[in-house]
């Protein structure tokens, strides 16, 4: 199957996590680019939503009963405030292990998800 | 061991008084002759003593540069990271240079307020301030600009010495970290920008105003100019000191009287820190940008060494446990994370280990990094997964065979 690059759409989803009481409803409406730890809270890919998944993005957004996702602009890294922690590891990856990466834009309209989707459980 | 913030008397014999400050170190140049003091510290290169190393004057600037009103300096002593002592070493005994850097801070933003923001179990430490803030008060010297100074003393909690916890703190009475941004140099206390600095980083300020920029990279072996306090921990020396920069980790094991063999395992930055191990650890510099390059970093000074006759993994399952324990309970990645870590590996660590604890605690290891408000579940996992590394054998001996290679008097082999 012939892959399209999938467009950015300069936006990432944030999630607050004091808020964040683990409904879930993100991850249902957002298979792509949410997928829930064994707790029920949410694992975010990595980056940018693409831009093909902005509206179900917006969806999530809305579904959430507690309003603890945010669908923001992407910046820069913020020039000032703390940076990263230091830590320590050269080995420790910069995203969380199990993570999907947000899926290629399929190339057909077929319903078939494309691979790289949620992360079977 | 270049001796500048503990230079003087020795800090046992407790606090400076302000003459004895003044007669030791001068007064601070007056306002006309001191250089535009953000500027000499981003020459200066000195870089944030929390624990996120980030530089001081690129943070001053950034409060300094704010569109409109006034801001707050906080002096951020907590110090609530168990392994660490040099924070409330340098407030007994050097309080008036701290003092020296809030209120230049002050000047240097533009604040109307300072806060000096002290674990409430640094009594010594507290008692010293307060003596110098009375000190203070009754001095005629306006070098200076003074603002009002007040003393903000939050509970025992790991996780008070965040930069918004402390914020919240002040604001609301609860030490707990918030959801970022706002970060405090945005919106901090009162709602000011609120630029959130560590003693330790205030009183190099102070030394740089009256020194400058070029003495202050006089001290420094590797990239990193400056000095550093660093708590030791493991010898028969254990005790504050104050380093050069790029001082070896084997130079302050000898320091420190450290009888394990070289290259036993050191933990470094305290339980937001990681472990290494191995000859060539124990030749790399502490010095920030060389650490970094190797994946590792100085956090708040900790250099902690582990000793042959320590269990790692028993060590590791304690420190799960006081990290879990730490949780400020907002957020569930933390809360629920944490726990199952420190319950894992507390059944590892006791012989008791579930067929499927191991596995499930790397997967941990490096699942719940990012998910919280604050950084208590990057940190602890941090450790976590250095440890799995550095004491890899020993983990294995007791999830698959319920035996303690240390205590079975096993040679352990370290990474």
């Amino acid at each position: 199957m012939s892959m399209r690059r999938a467009l950015d759409s300069g936006l990432r989803l944030e999630v607050d996590r004091i808020t964040c009481d683990a409904y879930g409803a993100c991850a249902e409406l957002l298979p792509e680019g949410i997928d829930l730890d064994e707790w029920g809270y949410p694992i975010v890919a990595p980056g940018n939503v693409p831009l093909h998944l902005v509206e179900l993005a917006r969806r999530a957004v809305d579904s959430c009963p507690v309003l603890a996702l945010r669908l923001v602009k992407a910046q820069a890294p913020i020039a000032v405030g703390l940076p990263p922690p230091a830590p320590v590891l050269a080995a420790r990856p910069d995203r969380t292990e199990g993570t999907p990466p947000w899926p290629p834009r399929p190339a057909s309209k077929s319903p078939k998800r494309a691979p790289g989707g949620r992360r079977p459980r | 061991m270049t001796a500048r913030l503990l230079d003087g008397p020795v800090p046992a014999a407790g606090a400076e008084s302000l003459a004895d400050h003044r007669a030791r170190l001068g007064d601070l140049p007056g306002r006309a002759e001191r250089s535009p003091l953000i500027a000499m510290l981003e020459s200066a290169g000195l870089l944030g003593r929390g624990g996120a190393g980030f530089p001081v004057g690129r943070k001053w600037a950034s409060v300094a540069g704010r569109a409109k009103g006034d801001a707050v300096v906080l002096a951020n002593g907590a110090e609530s990271e168990p392994l660490s002592h040099k924070d409330r070493v340098l407030m007994a005994s050097r309080p008036h240079l701290v003092i020296d850097g809030l209120e230049l801070a002050a000047e240097a933003v533009g604040a109307r307020r300072g806060v000096l923001y002290v674990g409430s179990e640094h009594t010594q430490a507290l008692a010293a301030l307060e003596r110098a803030l009375d000190e203070r008060a009754a001095s005629p010297s306006r070098l200076v600009p003074r603002v009002p100074i007040s003393i903000a003393t939050p509970p025992v909690s790991y996780v008070a010495g965040e930069e918004s916890a402390a914020v919240h703190f002040v604001n609301a009475g609860d030490a707990r970290p918030t959801t970022v941004p706002p970060r405090p140099y945005e919106k901090g206390v009162g709602g000011k920008p609120t630029l959130v600095q560590n003693v330790e980083s205030l009183a190099h300020a102070a030394l740089i105003a009256r020194y400058g920029d070029a003495w202050y990279r006089e001290a420094g072996r590797a990239e990193t100019p400056g000095t550093a306090l660093v708590t030791v921990t493991g010898g028969a020396r254990p005790g504050v000191v104050e380093i050069d920069l790029g001082t070896t980790i084997g130079e302050v094991a000898q320091w420190a009287g450290v009888t394990a063999g070289e290259g036993s395992p050191v933990l470094l930055g305290g339980y937001f820190g990681g472990l290494l191990a191995g000859a060539e650890a124990w030749r790399l510099p502490l010095d920030p940008s060389v650490l970094r390059s190797h994946g590792t970093a100085l956090g708040a000074g900790v250099v902690a060494f582990m000793g042959d006759e320590v269990c790692g993994v028993t060590t590791t399952a304690r420190i799960m446990d006081y990290m879990a324990g730490s949780s400020a309970a907002q957020c569930g990645p933390c809360v629920f994370g944490l726990r199952a870590i420190a319950d894992a590996s507390a059944r590892i660590a006791m012989g008791q280990a579930r067929q499927d604890d191991l596995p499930r605690l790397r997967g941990w290891s490096q699942s719940i990094a990012g998910r919280g408000a604050c950084r208590l579940p990057d940190g602890a996992t941090g450790l976590l997964a250095s440890s799995l590394r550095i004491y890899d054998a020993d983990w294995a001996a007791h999830q698959h065979h319920r035996r303690c290679l240390v205590r079975s008097g096993m040679a352990r082999a370290t990474a």
